[in-house]
């Protein structure tokens, strides 16, 4: 190569450069959900951790320690809820990555099929990812969820449940709105965790937000988790409110699914996977 | 079943925002059939197999499928229907045997690994089973893609250019399997294609569709004769120049 055909070959590196942060920009620009992750996530994330140390200065002796005890075993409780969900919608988008939705949906296989199907091997990672995180709590700050009682076995239940009507809901956006929008699965549950108070009572979030925490199933979930994991003796009428709660989650996510694979399949959206 | 009929499609509908993808298409199938499924890019071939299949949802017409009507019972009726298109990745993180299992079971076979063995034999790809999905070519998922379309024996196959990565000598091959498998099976066969070789040698009956429209559908032995053309890629160039107007049309009102 000739010094000047070189020297105008490392010229154009600039231009080559410029070319990917245009095509990339087209990307972002033509997709504004990706903006959720940028400007709506720290917000939140102040949100949540904001609001925890109010919960703190608020305490004061036992509730103190009652205070550390809630969010302790709000992150155990969390993370039923987020692996959950995780799960079904990770095997959702292999699905997606690996274009196989065509092959899928001309297969007598029904779309709740799939679900339980995707569920149900979640619940391996769920197990594994509630050991990890219960042993993590058990040898860093020597809580033991066994002391919590009986009632804890129907709040993760409901949590579980929680989980996999978020990730419907997430695969429902997903086929409402195209590919691309897959980073709601992540951003999705970092969104209702502040708002549900996983970590403390929703009594402390800022009073505008009050009225949007009340109309989430997930917060009387985590306010039923609460109650159990704080040696509560009687959780059960919580424990209730919450099952009522989750099962108008689940019906909901359920029917928003299903709505989306119809307007997936109207719009012959399966087109692009192929 | 209606009669003999394995697919009939009645004023099939489908709109993509302005572009008209299929406006009003009727094809009836009968069993044992071998019908190839012809048009330029864009001709609404694929929306129309799609729309059959039920992974598409029509504006408008009817889909029967194996006697079927209603969106429930087309989705049982699947069990016997096989779908394979050229383009179609594998999952990478599946062997070839796992993939094969996979959909056997989807497809209701209650000895799915031997059923996915069986079909691996019969298109001379055994040595493939162990294999990685992401490590294949793409000649060799094609051939994967068509042996799990046809592995439970299906009353009708549905092939959206299934030759199309294929060297000539393995697509040769696949034509002739697939013909003998059509054959012995009685299975019906419903193919879209670009290939008039192919066309010829796999299908009794030929259907033109050019921007949404059924243009011709006759035999195969006489069809270029009706049409005052000595072979099929005749009819194929001729049909395409007289429709190019049309499809100027339709991107015309959809840009």
């Amino acid at each position: 190569m000739s010094a000047a055909r070189m020297t105008a070959a490392a010229g154009s590196a600039p231009r080559r450069i410029a070319a990917v942060v245009v095509r990339h920009w087209y990307v972002t620009r033509r997709s504004p959900y990706r903006f959720v992750d940028v400007a709506v996530w720290p917000v939140f994330d102040m949100l949540l951790y904001g609001s925890i140390a109010m919960y703190v200065r608020q305490a004061g002796g036992d509730a103190a320690t009652r205070t550390a005890l809630s969010v302790v075993a709000g992150i155990v409780m969390w993370h039923v809820m987020y692996q959950s969900q995780i799960a079904v919608s990770a095997s959702f988008f292999e699905e997606i990555y690996a274009r196989q939705l065509p092959s899928l949906l001309t297969t007598p296989l029904r779309p709740v099929e799939w679900v339980a199907g995707a569920a149900l091997q979640g619940l391996i990672r769920v197990g594994v990812g509630i050991a990890a995180v219960t042993v993590a709590a058990a040898v860093l700050f020597s809580f033991d969820l066994t002391d919590s009682g009986g009632a804890i076995v129907p709040v993760m239940a409901l949590l579980l449940l929680t989980g996999w009507a978020v990730a419907l809901i997430v695969m429902g956006v997903v086929m409402f709105l195209g590919s691309g929008t897959e980073t709601l699965a992540f951003t999705l549950l970092f969104i209702v965790l502040p708002l549900s108070g996983a970590f403390y009572p929703v009594s402390v979030l800022p009073e505008a937000i009050r009225p949007v925490s009340a109309v989430l199933p997930t917060t009387y979930t985590f306010s039923a988790a609460r109650a159990v994991a704080t040696g509560d003796p009687s959780p059960w009428g919580e424990i209730g409110v919450a099952a009522l709660a989750t099962a108008a989650l689940m019906v909901a996510a359920f029917a928003f699914a299903t709505f989306s694979l119809q307007v997936f399949q109207r719009r012959g959206f399966v087109s692009r996977y192929q | 079943m209606t009669g003999d009929t394995v697919l009939r499609i009645r004023g099939l509908r489908k709109r993509y925002r302005q572009v008209t993808a299929v406006d009003g298409v009727d094809v009836s199938i009968a069993a044992g059939e071998r019908v190839a499924l012809v048009g330029p890019n864009g001709a609404g071939k694929t929306t129309t197999l799609m729309s059959c299949l039920g992974a598409v949802q029509p504006d408008g017409g009817t889909v029967e499928l194996l006697g079927q009507r209603s969106r429930r019972a087309r989705r049982s009726a699947l069990a016997r229907v096989g779908f394979a298109s050229g383009y179609l990745p594998l999952p990478p993180h599946l062997r070839v045997l796992e993939f094969l299992t996979l959909y056997a079971r989807l497809y209701g076979s209650t000895s799915p690994r031997e059923q996915a063995r069986a079909g691996l034999r019969l298109f001379d790809v055994d040595g493939l089973a162990d294999r990685w999905g992401g490590d294949l070519s793409s000649g060799q998922r094609t051939m994967i893609g068509v042996v799990k379309a046809t592995m439970h024996a299906p009353a009708l196959l549905v092939l959206d250019e299934p030759t199309a990565s294929l060297d000539p000598d393995v697509a040769l091959r696949v034509r002739s399997r697939l013909l003998d498998l059509c054959r012995r099976q009685g299975t019906a066969l419903l193919i879209t294609s670009h290939n008039m070789v192919e066309v010829e040698r796999l299908a009794q009956r030929v259907i033109f569709l050019a921007a949404g429209r059924v243009l011709v559908d006759g035999p195969l032995e006489t069809i270029a004769a009706q049409l005052g053309q000595s072979s099929l890629e005749d009819v194929y160039l001729r049909l395409r120049e007289a429709t190019a107007d049309d499809e100027a049309a339709n991107a015309g009102a959809s840009s």
